[in-house]
């Protein structure tokens, strides 16, 4: 058994392929990354060593500051926005209909499995004002709503707004179908002898469904967040950033940065922010969601 | 009594009707692209958007097929998509096994290190892996882009697979040893047979994933020639965007209904997948 | 059974998907090697040939300068055997990124559309580009370059020397609607900023929107804030701000940005303007939803168009007014466009061929086609000229002197910050201090 179990030539061949490409093009470069972010410039050009001015000097930049800020925005509206739906959402279905159940599910989850950049220029047309109406706009017009109807691609707030919309919508599904798989597993009988002690609607969800259901709602946070983290697809596709600065995010400002500015040791700092950023709330979400069991 | 199950009755209806809205919400714009693909590009300022065509204009499709290079767009996508997700299949399924099923000494240190990736942000790792693929003149090739999609893909892969196999008894492998079955023919014969759910869930997960980046294929490629769908799209819609309602519909109608289409094939594997088995690791 | 056979047939995708991949990425190598450096292959006259044509322009848009170099390589095509033109088209908004990665991979193609200034001054200084001037004049076609454009042009790199040919020799101004004008019962064109701001107050009393901008690409909303700057702090204003002669942050900068700002305040401008693309902004204009559009003369070929629903006259067009005696109405905003530079790698006999046929040509070609003037001599001028083309005629002609536009002379950073933020400056999202405080701060970087 432990021969065979223990293998170590099985093991290699098994293990190794596989963490040697995936060390090679991931660890790698992270402290490669690391290591530009103490230069300033890029190889070759004007490239020189300059400790860790970059950290220090990320903020004082309007617009890696902003691109933090609007990230975290965005993160506040959207990681709850999509876990919260599904939720609700998955609880719907799961316990006001009967029939269509799987249709329901198939339909729900439709738009997850759209390309981002498709889905965009699809809500960029919906939003459209000039020319031509788009979708909304003409919708607007046809109940008599005109003081409503705008660019709401050119309006820092609006453009915002729509692209929180879009995200949310979709991965709705996404988490819809996640969650539902978990609340059918919860035993029959448990939710019945519930029901006979009296506790209904929301009780009933706070004592026994949420509590059953609560580690995927934190693999869901955790999905959420290092989607939402490093909003790059979505924001690039519907609104290149814009107006101004109101939608770019952080994974932006680095690319604008590295690729546009020629500056890849501050990009490499930002990346490292977003890096770390990143490993903080999986640990904190992790911290939390342990402390309870 | 009464009172509670009228109140019971109405929120039913309540549930009722918001799944009816929300579905309605989530597939409306959908239909609504199809139909606007169809088009003429004139009908966009003499009739409102949401009224249905009033010809069939296919010459929409054609365009974007041709002009906008779709097919060639096509093409790369499907070959890097599906390249790298057999190599993360491959890889993802004989790691997973080999660090849940097997016993060796640095089993939990390799775990930990793999499955720290999925937490790693795409752009921490752009600019070096930019600088490399450039060095060995990968740039512009669709190595790059197969090699970037397998290490990105492998953290989740190994993460969700675990989970699934973890839920397996050991009594099948133990059994089978006994018999005199080797290592390989574990895996193969038993273990990759029953991670079959897992595998599609995984496979969908990843496509889905791979399919639709744009970080990396935006950076990576430049030529024309090697484009994939999502920059291909972005390109377009720049250069057709406001001049050509219908083409820029057509072109997105064309890059959604490949991925509508298996998922209508195969939902229910998908579905399946996704409630029943390897999220829940 | 039909499970195994299920498995059977999915793995055997997978395989011929494999060996597809592994079969189409040597094929695209193949013709990214013949394309390459290796010049020991060029000396085969019977091997064939692609150009890459990095453009700007979508290439089915005729009259455009896209179409004008496709157009004028398919004739030549038809007399050389195997020669192809690869046209790849890049939005304008991701030129300079994408030009930046191709120098980077020491990639350029072997024609790329570019941008003078600054940004092509760098690519001269990495060594990347063919120096037109020396090559042209080895290939005696030199003189097809009109001197005026050539001047402009060195101007624009610090008087590096001649390293790109033009694709236009434009004026920039505002184009009005005529009828729309007319309408609003205003008899002549503005020469004043203040008579300017009268017309727009009174085509808005008509209910006619008074100017349109292809806010989309944000440099046509720039052009409009450099107008009052130069006319009212002179036609080195923002490169006096650049080598921090000057700052910003200065008063009469200010007061640009906030010219710029009370006009879109007052709704001078089109709703929703920064979601709206150039050629739409030239369509408003011509199908009478905007009364003015300022834009450079390269419009003439739309205005020369069947689309020019406005007709054979109904646009006119009007220097940008003056403020005071800074400059005079006689100065023009000129430039040549965006530009073409020639990868010196991938430079051989075959290109010289190409180039050899397609640029004497060009100047007149695009005269006869299009009507506008491209920064080449033009052997003679049709004789249907049209009256859009002969007004820009007349104003050339006019010029006493020229300034540049807003982003000429500044770095990538501060250009990037100037043309994103200027869209937050129209929607009053941020006051004309911060807009120059923004480009003051970034500027001040690398100076």
């Amino acid at each position: 058994m432990e021969r065979v179990l223990g293998d170590k030539k099985a093991i290699a061949l098994m293990v190794l392929p596989a963490l040697i490409i995936f060390v090679g093009v991931i660890f790698v470069p992270i402290v490669w990354t690391f290591i530009y972010s103490l230069f300033s410039g890029m190889p070759g050009f004007k490239f020189e060593y300059v400790g860790f001015s970059n950290y220090i000097n990320m903020w004082s930049n309007k617009q890696t500051v902003a691109a933090i800020k609007m990230n975290w925005k965005y993160i506040l509206f959207v990681t709850p926005g999509q876990v919260g739906f599904g939720l609700l959402v998955s609880l719907m279905m799961y316990f006001s209909i009967k029939k269509f159940k799987t249709l329901s599910r198939t339909i729900v989850f439709i738009p997850t499995i759209l390309p981002t950049v498709a889905v965009a220029q699809m809500f960029a047309k919906m939003y459209e004002m000039v020319p031509n109406y788009g979708l909304i706009n003409a919708l607007l017009d046809l109940a008599g709503l005109d003081r409503y109807i705008q660019p709401f691609l050119g309006q820092p707030n609006t453009s915002f707004g729509a692209l929180v919309v879009m995200d949310i919508w979709t991965a709705i599904g996404f988490y819809t179908v996640i969650i539902y798989g978990a609340l059918v597993d919860i035993p029959h009988e448990l939710l019945e002898a519930a029901r006979i002690d009296g506790a209904s609607g929301v009780k009933l969800f706070t004592k026994i469904v949420f509590p059953m259901i609560r580690t995927i709602m934190i693999t869901c946070l955790v999905f959420s967040f290092t989607g939402t983290i490093k909003l790059y697809e979505s924001a690039t596709a519907l609104t290149k950033g814009g107006p101004g600065f109101a939608t770019t995010s952080m994974t932006m400002n680095m690319y604008q940065n590295a690729f546009l500015f020629d500056q890849y040791g501050y990009a490499s700092a930002v990346a490292i922010l977003i890096l770390a950023q990143c490993l903080l709330v999986t640990f904190i979400i992790n911290k939390l969601s342990r402390e309870k069991y | 009594m009464d009172k509670e199950k009228r109140m019971k009755n109405v929120l039913s209806v309540i549930g009722k009707i918001f799944i009816v809205i929300f579905l309605f919400v989530e597939i409306y714009p959908i239909f609504w692209i199809l139909m606007s693909s169809l088009k003429h590009t004139q009908e966009f300022n003499l009739s409102p958007s949401y009224a249905l065509p009033k010809q069939i204009h296919l010459e929409n499709y054609v365009k974007a097929w041709y002009q906008g290079k779709m097919n060639i767009y096509f093409k790369n996508s499907a070959i890097v998509t599906i390249v790298s997700l057999f190599f993360i299949i491959l890889l993802g399924t004989t790691s997973a096994f080999a660090l849940t099923k097997m016993r060796w000494k640095l089993r939990d240190k390799v775990l930990k290190i793999f499955l720290s990736g999925i937490m790693i942000p795409t752009a921490v790792v752009l600019i070096p892996l930019y600088s490399m693929y450039k060095g060995t003149n990968l740039l512009n090739t669709r190595i790059s882009l197969i090699l970037t999609y397998i290490a990105f893909g492998l953290p989740l892969t190994i993460f969700l697979l675990r989970g699934y196999l973890v839920s397996l008894p050991d009594d099948m492998i133990e059994a089978a040893i006994i018999d005199g079955a080797n290592i390989y023919q574990v895996f193969g014969r038993i273990m990759f047979p029953l991670m079959k759910t897992g595998i599609v869930t995984v496979g969908v997960i990843q496509f889905y994933f791979r399919w639709n980046d744009l970080i990396f294929s935006s950076t990576f490629i430049s030529s024309t020639e090697m484009k994939t769908v999502q920059t291909g799209l972005l390109y377009f819609s720049d250069m057709y965007g406001n001049r050509d309602w219908g083409a820029i519909f057509a072109c997105i109608s064309i890059s959604v209904l490949p991925t509508l289409i298996i998922y209508i094939f195969m939902n229910k594997m998908v579905i399946e997948g996704m409630t029943s088995g390897a999220i829940k690791g | 059974m039909k499970k195994k056979l299920l498995i059977l047939g999915v793995v055997l995708v997978l395989l011929v998907s494999m060996l597809a991949g592994c079969a189409g990425n040597q094929g695209a190598k193949t013709p990214s090697a013949s394309t390459g450096s290796n010049t020991g292959s060029s000396g085969d006259k019977f091997q064939s040939r692609t150009i890459k044509f990095l453009s700007i322009w979508p290439e089915d848009d005729k009259n455009s300068n896209g179409w004008i170099v496709s157009e004028l390589s398919r004739q030549y095509g038809e007399t050389v055997d195997g020669f192809k033109l690869e046209y790849e088209y890049v939005a304008i908004d991701q030129l300079d990124q994408k030009v930046k990665i191709l120098m980077s991979s020491d990639d350029l193609p072997e024609v790329c559309t570019y941008e003078s200034g600054v940004r092509l001054k760098q690519v001269i200084d990495a060594g990347l580009i063919l120096n037109v001037e020396e090559t042209f004049t080895e290939l005696g076609i030199r003189d097809c370059l009109d001197e005026g454009a050539v001047s402009l042009l060195k101007r624009l790199v610090d008087g590096k020397g001649l390293y790109c040919v033009p694709l236009g020799l434009n004026m920039e101004g505002f184009w009005y609607n005529k009828a729309l004008f007319e309408k609003a019962g205003i008899q002549k064109a503005p020469e004043t900023w203040d008579e300017f701001l009268e017309v727009c107050e009174k085509l808005k009393a008509a209910g006619i929107t008074p100017i349109v901008q292809g806010g989309s690409d944000n440099w046509p909303m720039t052009r409009v804030l450099n107008a009052y700057l130069v006319r009212s702090v002179g036609p080195n204003a923002v490169q006096d701000a650049v080598t921090g002669k000057k700052k910003f942050t200065d008063p009469e900068y200010v007061a640009a940005a906030q010219m710029f700002q009370d006009m879109a305040k007052k709704g001078y401008f089109a709703e929703g303007m920064n979601t709206i693309d150039p050629g739409t902004a030239t369509s408003m204009l011509m199908n009478g939803q905007a009364a003015m559009n300022y834009d450079g003369s390269w419009k003439v070929s739309n205005l020369n168009s069947d689309d020019n629903t406005a007709g054979p006259e109904g646009i006119g067009f009007f220097n940008v007014p003056v403020v005071n005696d800074s400059s005079t109405i006689l100065d023009y905003s000129m430039n040549c466009g965006n530009i073409l530079m020639f990868s010196k790698k991938k430079y051989d006999d075959k290109v010289a061929d190409w180039m050899k046929y397609v640029f004497p040509k060009l100047g007149d070609f695009a005269m006869q086609e299009t009507g506008a003037f491209k920064g080449f001599s033009i052997s003679k001028m049709p004789e249907d000229t049209t009256y859009y083309t002969q007004l820009v005629a007349e104003h050339l002609a006019k010029a006493q002197g020229a300034f540049l536009w807003f982003e000429a002379k500044m770095d990538s950073e501060t250009s990037t910050i100037a043309q994103q933020s200027i869209s937050l400056l129209y929607t009053g999202e941020i006051t004309a201090e911060d807009y120059m405080r923004l480009l003051e701060e970034t500027a001040a970087k690398s100076r």
